[in-house]
């Protein structure tokens, strides 16, 4: 075994942090004593000094490591030319796999800057994000369907946009993540137009026609209408945008124009 | 609350035997008491399991007191119960048998010993309760991260604390009026307190329930409140958010009610 034991070695030699996905506290501290640790997580139960809070369980360990690398850079915990070892856990059970990565290897995708520099709360971005996930799994009847959730900075995108038809959350309080919002899931995925979703996670309105400039927005061809209103409405607003197609089942999300996240349902 | 037993059972069970029927009655007693108690001890064992009490009392200070003397605070209630019903037996028996004279001193320590129970039982609840509820707020607070705020959990345990001890010296007949108006004014203290720091949160919250019952104004509005003009991001219970270019306004609801809306529409 000594080719398999060197090649450990070698693997986790002269690194410059570790990353800990997920850790419990007594392999954190064993390895806190002797090098710069960031931990990866839901929550931070370790109290841990470098954190990067993990809002989606990312089934894809690349989109785990590529969340925690973005978080860890964006906080200025590690360098971008830092070379990082990251210790997760990718089938059930305890920390199973060690990969070794550079920080810059990764394009700058902004998913941590969708969830942690956003007008809205992480957490109302991933209930929405969970809203369109489950749509997109569960369908109407067995059809695919779309569906646009415009959230954060609401008031401008009700003054750029238009009612189709009445409101149906009018004086109503149904916030995302309600119990409520799983049931009218169904109901949801008939209604044409976008929906609109405060900082707060309230849901202010659907049958929203948006009307922003579409002027230099830049999607990849082949999307549709409703992936162009969102790219364009969160150009035009502080707003982002998430997306589930009708085509190719799959959920994005939109910020400033660009698409920085993309989930496929079926996998979540 | 105080438990009475003013029935006289020793004079009732006497005038329905003979004499040697007397003598047997209370051996009777005794066995059925040795009986009655183990049985309440191994049901109280049960229930207060199945009801969860031994797992809502992990950790406290009482439980592991109680563990370090090989017990746990599920079996000291238990062992209290059962002492209770072993001890009434014991009385009992003594009193039909007339062994001791059947005298005043009796009969008041049968009528006492159900107050001593719930004294007993008060003072353990308290405890559990008080070192529960500490623990509980202490977590509640563990995201701020000031020290001053530790003062808040030792406060709710010595409060139930107090209140535990006055019901259980209530129970045993000692004189508490003295401690009753140190609680009242306490109590009357902390309502004051709370009254004039959260005044305007009050006032605030139930603006803020009109506000969001009726909405005036809603997302997206051009409004102007107390001189602050924009659009409305969020209402809640307590602040309404107004953006203007580059400027975010978050006004108290009791000012929106005071100054009025001015709505905007062009």
């Amino acid at each position: 075994m000594t080719g398999l034991g060197e090649f450990v070695d070698e693997l986790v030699a002269d690194a410059d942090a570790v990353f800990l996905f997920s850790p419990g506290s007594s392999r954190y501290e064993s390895f806190a004593e002797d090098a710069d640790v960031v931990v990866v997580a839901p929550e931070n139960d370790v109290d841990a000094a470098s954190f990067v809070e993990l809002p989606l369980e990312f089934e894809d360990l690349t989109e785990r490591v590529r969340f925690g690398v973005e978080g860890a850079v964006d906080n200025g915990y590690v360098d971008e030319e830092a070379t990082l070892v990251c210790v997760a856990s990718v089938f059930s059970g305890g920390m199973d796999t060690v990969t070794r990565v550079r920080a810059d290897e990764f394009s700058k995708s902004g998913v941590y800057d969708l969830f942690a520099n956003s007008r809205a709360e992480p957490a109302v971005i991933r209930d929405v994000l969970e809203v369109a996930v489950e749509l997109g799994k569960k369908g109407q009847k067995g059809k695919p369907v779309g569906a646009l959730f415009v959230v954060g900075d609401a008031g401008k995108v009700m003054n750029k946009s238009r009612p189709l038809s009445y409101n149906p959350f009018e004086k109503s309080h149904v916030h995302v993540g309600d119990p409520i919002v799983n049931v009218m899931l169904k109901e949801f995925s008939r209604l044409d137009g976008a929906f609109v979703i405060s900082d707060s996670g309230k849901i202010v309105s659907a049958y929203r026609y948006l009307e922003p400039s579409a002027e230099g927005v830049d999607i990849p061809k082949g999307l549709g209408a409703r992936h162009m209103a969102a790219g364009a409405i969160t150009r035009d607003t502080n707003a982002i945008a998430i997306v589930l197609s009708e085509s190719d089942g799959l959920v994005r999300a939109f910020k400033a124009g660009e698409i920085v996240l993309e989930l496929d349902p079926e996998e979540y | 609350m105080q438990v009475d037993l003013d029935i006289d059972w020793a004079d009732a069970i006497r005038a329905a035997f003979s004499e040697q029927g007397i003598f047997v009655a209370s051996i009777a007693i005794l066995i059925f008491g040795l009986i009655a108690g183990t049985l309440v001890w191994r049901i109280a064992h049960r229930y207060l399991r199945e009801w969860g009490v031994s797992d809502a009392v992990e950790g406290t200070p009482f439980e592991r007191t109680a563990r370090g003397l090989g017990t746990s605070t599920v079996g000291v209630i238990a062992t209290i119960a059962a002492l209770f019903v072993y001890v009434s037996a014991l009385i009992l028996a003594l009193n039909v048998a007339q062994l001791g004279n059947p005298d005043l001193f009796w009969s008041r320590f049968t009528g006492y010993l159900p107050r001593l129970f719930v004294a007993a039982l008060a003072v353990i609840v308290g405890l559990v309760l008080g070192d529960k509820a500490s623990i509980h707020v202490s977590e509640r607070l563990k995201s701020v991260k000031l020290p001053e705020v530790s003062v808040l959990p030792a406060l709710v345990k010595y409060s139930i604390f107090y209140v535990a001890a006055l019901v259980a010296l209530a129970q045993l007949g000692v004189a508490i009026s003295a401690l009753l108006v140190l609680l009242r004014v306490y109590a009357l203290g902390l309502v004051i307190l709370a009254l004039l720091s959260f005044w305007d949160m009050l006032r605030a919250g139930a603006a803020g329930i009109y506000l969001l019952l009726t909405e005036p104004y809603s997302i997206g509005d051009r409004v102007r409140i107390a001189g602050s003009e924009g659009i409305v991001q969020e209402v809640d219970m307590f602040t309404t958010r107004v953006e203007s270019d580059g400027e975010e306004h978050i006004i108290p609801n009791q000012k929106v009610f005071k100054s009025g809306i001015v709505r905007i529409r062009d």
